[in-house]
């Protein structure tokens, strides 16, 4: 009973807060972007060329007549602004159409290529701020020392690598040479030690996680690095000191704390990049994520296919970013929200 | 005799810098009285702020201390092992910055840094420290107390700020306290309010505090005895009356002439010449270059802090031979 009052009366004040209200703001903002860019994409892909063309490659010997009909099935034969009226009436009843290559549903194929990404994109982040929070702070703390100086040239090493590059090292060392981890997919056969369906997802992961977390900790370990050099010249790390606080806790409160505010928003600003499936590393490793198939479907003008990716990567984009500046608010009490 | 409650013997703090070596604390000696409100001045880069993050031994790199003895209650600091040292900070050695916005800091609340302070020293269970937070804040003179400790510090004006600042270096009641400019960021109505707090603080915990400033109006209120630093050595220490009246070293004349009275409309007069460069430093006394009493031995021997007359400490080759102008002291 009471604890029921309770909960109506939390309730009642978290509509009321000013964090309510500017969640329910951001996402009304997002219906603007959002249409905006399904149109920009749209008409951009529409003039980009006749998706049937690319079929007569394939089966030189079809008629005009089979084209025509299928174009009238997918609906192409319509001036375009009405086939995008069309396919935004479909999005906003959860349709995203058909695939122009074998014609299967949309929603279908996105839902689980998107599952595949995210499970990849995730892990990898969390893995690379764990692993590069210590780094950074230890490099900071020890500036100029051997282990700072090795850091920091791995690092630029590793900021100008290209993935496309690391990722098929990677295979010919571990895949073809050594025969130590699985060279493409997300799952498979059974194999070697991967021999159960848990390990065979661990050994599909480890080299495009690997890829991908290089990738990220160059940055971050920069960025962590840079920051806390900064911060742990200023004044109120000074002054923790003075106070006779721990050396852990003049660090990893005092100071990490206003050291992670722009490494967050660095995420925010790559989150486009980094949902879009890191696209090169997700091909190199035949991932069978959004990132590898936005490409083929690019490639093979499947525009229902492509826009649905387009929207998903944009709605996720957005929905993280959201997240982040929420996150930020926590992080830096000087943040006020507008 | 009174007993010291510090001690500081030949102090020398170097910054190894990729410049060179810079000097910061050359050779420094002073003392404290149980009790005493002794005054630090300088101009800027004299080595005030160092000398007092020495003592604490929290100097940033690349500084270090390299030489000389820093006796607290007669135990020497500098023997001391990390541990022990951070057993000190804020327990029995506090010190108060310069500037509070930047001394506090930005991403927790006030309760939550005080907290802190308390929980590094003493164990206590929470209920007990949010009172001691309490307790605190309303001894520096902060209003609502209990509502305000959740705010950030961005929350709160300049002087607010310092008077949180100041509970902070006082939460476990230190003995000795440093007050590194206290109010140099602050306005000047702010200011009087805040020195009037130190000293009543002072009173109040039985500390002995070591006020350090350039600004030789401030000093004369808050202190009974002074030391003058130059380019990280001692000029002149003498008794705050005896220092105005009859400065015995040409850089404090410069200095008292240097201060800007209202009574006189003097307008703030800057002591002519350069402060020196602390990688190669004059030769000498370190003052020659500006001084219009140097003779040629200035320039080659370094001058001796020498006892002149009780409790009158003057490092000058020239001392007897100059007289100097001092101020009357209102
Ligand atoms: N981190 C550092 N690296 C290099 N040199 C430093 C560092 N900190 C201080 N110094 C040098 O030490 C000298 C003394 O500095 P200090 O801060 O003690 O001066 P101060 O008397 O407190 O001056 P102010 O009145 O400006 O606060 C200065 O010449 C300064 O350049
Ligand atoms: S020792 Fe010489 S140069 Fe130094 S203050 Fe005295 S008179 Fe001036
Ligand atoms: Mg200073």
């Amino acid at each position: 009973m009471s604890s029921g009052r309770s909960i109506t009366r939390s309730f009642s004040s978290l509509l009321g807060s000013a964090m309510f209200r500017y969640i329910v703001r951001r996402l009304l903002y997002m219906i603007p972007v959002f249409l905006g860019i399904s149109i920009i994409s749209f008409f951009v892909m529409y003039a980009a060329g006749d998706p049937l063309s690319i079929i007569r490659i394939g089966k030189p010997d079809i008629t005009q007549e089979t084209i025509e009909s299928l174009k009238i099935y997918y609906g192409l034969d319509k001036p375009v602004p009405i086939q995008y009226l069309n396919w935004l009436t479909n999005l906003l009843q959860g349709n995203f159409g058909k695939s122009l290559r074998g014609g299967r549903p949309v929603n279908l194929l996105i839902g689980s290529w998107a599952w595949e990404t995210v499970k990849l994109q995730l892990i990898s982040i969390l893995l690379a701020f764990a692993i590069s929070i210590p780094i950074g702070i230890n490099s900071a703390k020890k500036q100029y020392s051997k282990q700072d100086v090795a850091v920091t040239s791995i690092s630029l090493f590793g900021v100008s690598m290209p993935t496309f590059w690391l990722g098929i090292i990677l295979i010919i060392i571990f895949s073809y040479q050594l025969g130590l981890l699985p060279s493409a997919g997300s799952r498979g056969a059974p194999y070697l030690w991967w021999d159960n369906p848990i390990l065979d997802q661990i050994a599909h992961l480890i080299m495009p996680v690997a890829v991908l977390v290089y990738v990220m900790l160059a940055q971050n370990i920069r960025l962590i690095r840079a920051n806390m050099l900064e911060i742990l010249r200023s004044d109120y790390v000074l002054a923790a000191r003075a106070s006779g606080l721990s050396e852990r806790k003049v660090i990893y409160k005092y100071a990490l704390r206003n050291a992670i505010g722009p490494v967050i928003t660095y995420l925010g600003i790559s989150l486009g990049m980094i949902i879009a499936g890191a696209p090169m590393t997700e091909y190199v490793f035949s991932w069978p994520g959004l990132g590898r198939r936005y490409v083929t479907a690019a490639m093979e003008l499947d525009f229902p296919v492509v826009m649905g990716i387009t929207m998903i990567i944009t709605m996720m984009t957005l929905i993280a970013n959201l997240m982040i500046d929420i996150a930020y608010v926590y992080i830096d009490p000087r943040i006020r929200l507008r | 005799m009174t007993e010291n409650i510090l001690n500081i013997e030949g102090l020398k703090t170097y910054f190894f810098t990729e410049a060179g070596i810079v000097k910061a604390v050359d050779d420094i000696s002073f003392n404290l009285k149980k009790n005493e409100s002794l005054g630090l001045v300088g101009e800027s880069g004299s080595g005030k702020t160092v000398t007092a993050l020495s003592v604490l031994r929290i100097v940033p790199k690349p500084g270090k201390i390299i030489d000389g003895k820093v006796e607290f209650n007669g135990d020497d600091l500098l023997e001391k092992t990390e541990k022990e040292m951070q057993k000190m900070r804020g327990s029995e050695i506090a010190i108060i910055f310069q500037d509070p916005s930047s001394s506090l800091n930005p991403v927790y609340n006030v309760e939550t840094q005080l907290r802190d302070v308390i929980l590094a020293h003493q164990t206590v269970p929470k209920a007990e420290t949010r009172k001691k937070v309490i307790e605190l804040l309303e001894v520096v003179g902060i209003p609502e107390a209990e509502t305000r400790m959740r705010e950030y510090p961005h929350q709160f004006s300049g002087g607010m700020k310092q008077r949180v600042a100041i509970a902070r270096a006082l939460a476990c009641e230190p003995t000795l306290l440093f007050a590194d400019e206290p109010t140099t960021n602050l306005d000047v109505t702010i200011q009087a309010q805040v020195l009037n707090l130190l000293n009543d603080l002072k009173k109040k915990f039985n500390m002995s505090l070591v006020m350090i400033t350039h600004d030789m109006g401030i000093i004369a209120e808050m202190t009974t005895r002074i030391v003058v630093l130059y380019a990280g050595r001692v000029c002149e220490i003498a008794k705050t009356h005896d220092l105005f009246e009859r400065p015995r070293h040409p850089y404090t004349e410069a200095l008292l002439a240097a201060v800007p009275r209202l009574d006189m409309k003097k307008t703030l007069r800057i002591i002519p010449g350069n402060i020196p460069n602390l990688i190669e430093p004059p030769s000498g006394c370190r003052f020659h270059p500006r001084c219009k009493h140097a003779k040629n031995t200035c320039k080659e021997k370094i001058p001796v802090l020498e006892e002149i007359e009780p409790e009158h400490f003057v490092a000058c080759h020239e001392w007897q031979n100059i007289s100097l102008k001092g101020e009357r002291k209102h």
